[in-house]
């Protein structure tokens, strides 16, 4: 492998590009991941000891209740997987093929459910939906024993992760264009028939490559099935590893080890999901450009907008409306009640109770920060995977998806006992260069999936011009390259933007002292009881992280191009 | 521009086997052959877009790719100009704004530019449209486009890959002769890939046959009309009928239905086996008992003057005739062969035997 | 964009600056409550210049950054809301000993040798007076069939307070494990952590937690919520929350100040302010003080791992 991993494949062509590519990724995702590895093994790793190893080991695979969770994560994350599937396939491949009434609009309200955090829908739902929850307050029904249950927790878990897979494929549609479609109907099929002949399977890589994303973060999210399903007795392996790191004595090896658990099962998918996207290489933007008009509905525009409608009613208005009745009521116990409602909560806010308008501040600036750099090195690393088809290739976009699939609070710890190592010459930590860090590490899978499926729809032709044309490598890249795929891009570093603005678990482990984000406000309110105020932050947090995704869609219409 | 001993293999698959070419400068070359005979790998080779396995090529005076000595000179410095099949537009960029590209590329001031792109698109006849979507513009406007954006830095070598091949006839042809007067004009030395002989003979000076990642023939187009270099050149070429056939006494055997033939003698000389190959030209029509060969007609097609026969031999072989008058399907129809212009190219031997080496 | 700008630059500031800790700082990593940790920290600033830069989590990630950061110690004070991290710590040889002047009026069994209590809180049942269900007076009432399905419980798993709680009413004969069996067969849910616990029971889902801690019900109540603190009158546990320096402080001068001032008179009255019993008995509070309950002592030699394992067993959370 090594000569050509060096010789040929690396420093040839896209090479340059590698050359960069690869220490960033390095530094950023192989490093922390390296110590979670370290620690498994090493249980005494943060003292820079290496004695015991695997000392841990048999006690922490033996539990017996290992395999139960073990089985319960696969098939939360399979029915996570499923259900988002059957939500966000057919509503992205309806944006992006059809007229849909209103569609930019709804790309926004899509997104909502992105700037939400988990923790704060799955509370949310729970307050709509318990008994002498919101919605029975008002219609006199509740669906608690629905919402918590295993069926509960897919379906909040669902709805919170849905826009990964819509973006994608919608993105993905629109350039594939009706064309294909209409070739089908002519060809005499029924249009169920052309979509499930020649829409779904041209779709296949977007649509793979975000269900893979839908899989990872559904195996090491932990707030939702904790708070909806733990008290029926549905436990999953994140479940065990919080237990190591919240039940003294804090246990740093088998929280690593347990994860490693995760990156295999992980590691399965990105197999299964290379094997599918490899098969289906599909040029769909060769350098025969045409129009791409939108098809009409007709008849099913009503039906279509309904549908639209009910998932974004799910999906963004019922979360969000529970967190602003919770933040303008005065207290919970109070309910809906007509005296209950009051400004209290967001007058407190703006009185800067603890913090927080700085904390805004800061979350604000850490989401474009990681938007910007993730947006820029997950497309460098998408061209790489995608145009350099050996090992080192392979190894560098597996390396960009193991981050999400270790729970936060994993990939915190590998930070830490990383950016603490004696030897190292100077370090981020303590600095606020640490969330940077993290919120990078953690969510470089979005621009790399996104980036790498819309690269694969560009004919080598284009590229094969310009370089004929006279333009190097890197020309190609930024000149021809980055503007094709700029919807897809900026549509997942809008997404990397609202996970960094309001992530949560690596946040409280990491946080510099003294530094206040928007999560760690909220958190801290919940913690003391304080569900209003926590509320409140998440209101404004919501429609400030909302702003630029709004700016954004106004500016490509100006622009001409579709969002 | 001159390619030596170059091969190409994809894993254990040889694409190219030792090609040897040379392309006089002005000169225009046209590489023909059958989809998957290397013609297009050859193009990509010469254009630095994949590297030889073994064999050298230069472009002028420069060594561009050397095997032996892991030479290689990236596209983006070999000047030269590509049009590709699928035009290869930007999409995001204007009509004006891809054309200005290589020139850009080029480090060409902004005035120049401009000047030189109005130019390159009046050269295409495209003037009106340089600030249009190149989406916007119809499959012929696109390769004018392509076109012009591959002359504009006017490179030492212009390479086309099947341009034409997405463009209706009609289109096609008028677009060919544009080409080739346009390379003419400006006296560029071109390389173009097809499939389509009647492209290759409107714009090439010579025409290289390929086949199985080798070179057959290379000569200009009256030559290989007229003096095939083997049977796979004028069976490729459909420049007439081919009936292998067994020599029984000086008689012609053909293999397909055992009908003996009389060439005059020494016509096979010597040789068991071969390829007759009798150029359309040395074909007439005999009435329906008469000829030489038998077979019947199978479709005729009103040509405006005069009919094209499609003809089934009785050899188990089809062709296509001119004949002034109509003749009905399924009639039973004869042919004869005028044997000074046939040829015969004995198997397991090179160079061909011709009955009369005056005629050529 | 400028913004954008001149935050990267104060990020990449950041990867240098770290670890450079100053003379005139002290870092204190706490458990909750944060708007305490954040009135300390100001009211010491002003009295003695030093900056207080505060890590605050739950007592479990607190934990956790300190273990990751082993090798490379960053805090000089830990404030834990479990007061077996001070016992363990101390045995481990972990902690500066000190023992500040201002902790004379600290009682005995709320301080040892390197820590001291900072405030205590206790468990109690919080009852929403609006959910229709009688008011309790003690846990054994929580298995009444008027109680079915409305009662929660922090999870001991999660909340050390909770856990503490269970080892008590364990080793107690006429409650015991029967008590917990009961309240499974009544429903009782035990949905997560303290706030997890408390939040179904303002909303009126259910109507009492089992062992809410009693601050942060009280701070609710005193901001309007209709949640009721009853203390049972067979008694409960406490949970001090032990301040510590460690070994590894850097600071310990400053560190010493800082414990210094939290049992100051101004210190202690800030632990009242948030509704937690302030460590020193001669400091008053506008709530029950240790004196006013009925405290149940934990077996020091409880098997922890065995008592959660058949707590979570009859709970269905294994």
């Amino acid at each position: 492998m090594r000569p050509d991993f060096f010789k040929r494949g690396f420093f040839d062509g896209g090479g340059s590009i590698a050359a960069v590519v690869a220490p960033v990724l390095i530094v950023l995702v192989a490093f922390p991941l390296l110590f979670v590895l370290l620690q498994a093994v090493f249980p005494d790793i943060a003292l820079g000891s290496f004695a015991d190893p695997f000392g841990r080991f048999v006690e922490t695979l033996s539990d017996p209740r290992l395999v139960r969770w073990t089985l319960n994560t696969l098939m939360l994350g399979v029915c996570v997987v499923v259900g988002a599937f059957v939500v966000a396939v057919p509503l992205g491949i309806l944006r992006g093929l059809f007229r849909v009434p209103g569609g930019g609009f709804w790309d926004l309200v899509f997104l909502v459910p992105f700037t939400i955090p988990p923790y704060i829908a799955a509370l949310g739902w729970i307050m709509t939906l318990q008994p002498r929850g919101y919605l029975e307050q008002v219609s006199g029904v509740n669906a608690g024993a629905f919402l918590f249950s295993f069926q509960g927790v897919v379906f909040v878990m669902t709805l919170n992760v849905f826009p990964v897979v819509y973006f994608a494929v919608s993105r993905m549609v629109a350039t594939i264009g009706g064309r294909y479609v209409e070739a089908a109907r002519v060809a005499g099929s029924t249009p169920v028939r052309a979509f499930w002949r020649i829409t779904l399977p041209l779709s296949t890589p977007a649509i793979a490559a975000s269900l893979l994303l839908v899989f990872a973060m559904a195996i090491e999210e932990f707030g939702t099935p904790a708070a909806l399903a733990a008290r029926s007795g549905f436990l999953v392996l994140v479940t065990g590893i919080e237990r190591h790191l919240s039940d003294y004595p804090i246990d740093l090896p088998s929280a690593s080890l347990l994860s490693t658990i995760l990156v295999l099962m992980a590691m399965t998918a990105f197999i299964i999901q290379h094997r599918v996207v490899s098969r289906r290489d599909f040029r769909t933007i060769s350098g025969k450009p045409g129009a791409q008009d939108l098809l009409p509905l007709g008849v099913w525009r009503i039906p279509v907008v309904i549908l639209f409608a009910v998932v974004g009613l799910l999906g963004a208005v019922t979360p969000v409306a529970a967190v602003m009745l919770t933040a303008s009521t005065r207290t919970i116990s109070g309910g809906l009640a007509v005296d209950n409602f009051s400004t209290v909560h967001f007058a407190e806010i703006f009185a800067n109770s603890g913090g927080a308008m700085e904390a805004l501040g800061t979350s604000l600036g850490l989401g474009v920060a990681a938007a910007l750099i993730t947006g820029l090195l997950g497309t460098l690393t998408a061209y790489v995977v995608v145009r350099q088809r050996h090992l080192g290739a392979r190894i560098l976009d597996f390396l960009t998806m193991i981050p999400n699939t270790i729970p936060g609070i994993v990939v915190a710890v590998g930070l830490i006992l990383a950016w603490t190592q004696p030897w190292l010459p100077a370090t981020p930590y303590n600095g606020i260069g640490i969330l940077v860090l993290a919120y990078c590490c953690l969510l470089l899978p979005y621009p790399v999936r996104y980036a790498n499926a819309a690269l694969r729809q560009i004919g080598p032709s284009l590229e094969d011009a310009a370089r004929v044309s006279g333009a190097r490598h890197i020309t190609v890249f930024f000149r021809i390259l980055t503007p094709l795929i700029l919807p897809s891009v900026i549509a997942a570093m809008l997404l990397v933007f609202a996970v960094a603005a309001r992530e949560l678990v690596a946040t409280i482990l990491l946080a510099p002292l003294g530094t206040k984000t928007v999560a760690l406000f909220i958190w801290r309110q919940f913690e003391q009881g304080s569900v209003g105020l926590g509320m409140a932050m998440s209101a404004m947090a919501i429609a400030i992280t909302m702003t630029i995704p709004i700016a954004v869609a106004i500016w490509t219409r100006k622009r001409g191009q579709m969002f | 521009m001159a390619a030596f001993g170059v091969s190409q293999r994809f894993g254990t698959n040889t694409v190219l086997k030792s090609v040897d070419i040379d392309v006089a400068p002005g000169e225009v070359v046209a590489l023909l052959g059958p989809s998957g005979c290397g013609k297009t790998t050859l193009l990509r080779l010469l254009a630095g877009l994949t590297r030889p396995s073994a064999g050298r090529i230069c472009i002028g005076d420069q060594v561009v790719a050397d095997a032996a000595t892991h030479q290689f000179l990236p596209p983006e410095k070999r000047s030269i100009g590509m049009v590709f099949q699928d035009y290869a537009l930007w999409p995001h960029m204007s009509v004006a704004e891809n054309i200005a590209f290589p020139l850009e590329m080029r480090k060409v001031a902004r005035a120049e530019r401009n000047a030189r792109v109005k130019e390159a698109l009046k050269l295409v006849g495209l003037d009106h449209l340089a600030d249009r979507q190149p989406g916007t513009l119809s499959g012929g406007q696109q390769q004018r486009v392509a076109l012009a954006r591959a002359i504009v830095p006017r490179p030492s070598l212009i390479l086309f890959d099947e341009p034409l091949s997405n463009l209706d006839r009609e289109l096609r042809e008028s677009l060919v002769v544009d080409i080739a007067a346009l390379l003419r004009q400006l006296g560029m030395t071109g390389i173009y890939v097809t499939h389509d002989h009647g492209e290759a003979f409107a714009i090439a000076d010579r025409v290289a046959v390929l086949r199985d990642g080798n070179i057959l023939q290379i000569a200009t187009p009256e030559n290989l009309v007229q003096n095939p270099a083997s049977v796979a050149v004028a069976e490729f070429l459909k420049l007439g009928l081919v009936l292998p056939a067994t020599v029984e006494g000086g008689d012609l055997v053909v293999r397909n239905g055992q009908q003996r033939l009389r060439p005059p003698a020494q016509f096979a000389n010597g040789s068991r086996s071969g390829d007759l190959f009798v150029p359309r030209s040395a074909l007439s029509p005999a009435g329906q008992n008469g000829g030489t060969l038998s077979g019947t007609a199978v479709r005729s097609m009103f040509r405006g003057d005069g009919y094209s026969v499609q003809m089934r031999l009785d050899a188990d072989t089809s062709i296509e005739l001119f004949s002034p008058l109509r003749v009905d399907d399924g009639k039973a129809m004869g042919l004869d062969i005028a044997w000074d212009r046939a040829f015969w190219f004995p198997h397991g031997e090179a160079a061909p035997q011709h009955s009369n080496t005056t005629s050529s | 964009m400028k913004r954008i700008g001149t935050f990267l630059l104060a990020g990449l500031a950041g990867f240098g600056l770290a670890g450079a800790a100053q003379a005139q700082n002290v870092t204190v990593y706490t458990a909750g409550p944060a708007n305490l940790i954040d009135s300390l920290a100001s009211g010491f600033k002003d009295e003695t210049g030093i900056t207080v830069d505060v890590f605050q989590a739950t007592t479990g990630k607190v934990m956790a950054r300190l273990e990751a950061e082993a090798g490379n110690p960053v805090a000089d004070i830990l404030i834990s809301a479990s007061w077996d991290t001070a016992t363990d710590f101390a045995a481990q040889g972990k902690l500066l000993d000190y023992n500040s002047a201002n902790a004379a009026n600290v009682p005995d069994f709320l301080k040892g040798p390197g820590y001291v209590a900072q405030g205590i809180s206790a468990l109690a049942i919080a009852w929403n007076p609006n959910s229709g269900t009688p008011r309790p007076a003690d846990w054994s009432d929580l298995t009444d069939e008027a109680y079915r399905d409305l009662v929660t419980m922090p999870d001991p798993s999660q909340s050390g307070s909770a856990y503490e709680l269970v080892a008590a009413l364990t080793t107690q004969n006429d409650l015991g494990w029967t008590l917990f069996d009961a309240l499974a067969a009544n429903d009782m849910i035990v949905p997560g952590a303290n706030a997890q616990a408390l939040n179904p029971v303002l909303q009126g889902a259910k109507g009492v937690v089992f062992g809410a801690v009693d601050y942060i019900s009280l701070g609710q109540a005193a901001k309007g919520e209709t949640i009721e603190v009853i203390f049972p009158a067979s008694g409960t546990v406490i949970a001090p929350r032990p301040m510590m320096i460690l070994k590894s402080s850097k600071n310990q001068d400053a560190a010493k100040k800082f414990i210094d001032y939290v049992l100051s008179d101004k210190g202690q009255a800030m632990v009242a302010a948030t509704y937690l019993m302030p460590a020193r008995s001669d400091v008053a509070a506008d709530r029950a003080l240790i004196s006013d309950l009925k405290i149940l002592s934990v077996d020091p030699a409880s098997d922890r791992a065995a008592t959660l394992a058949r707590f979570n067993k009859i709970f269905g959370i294994e």
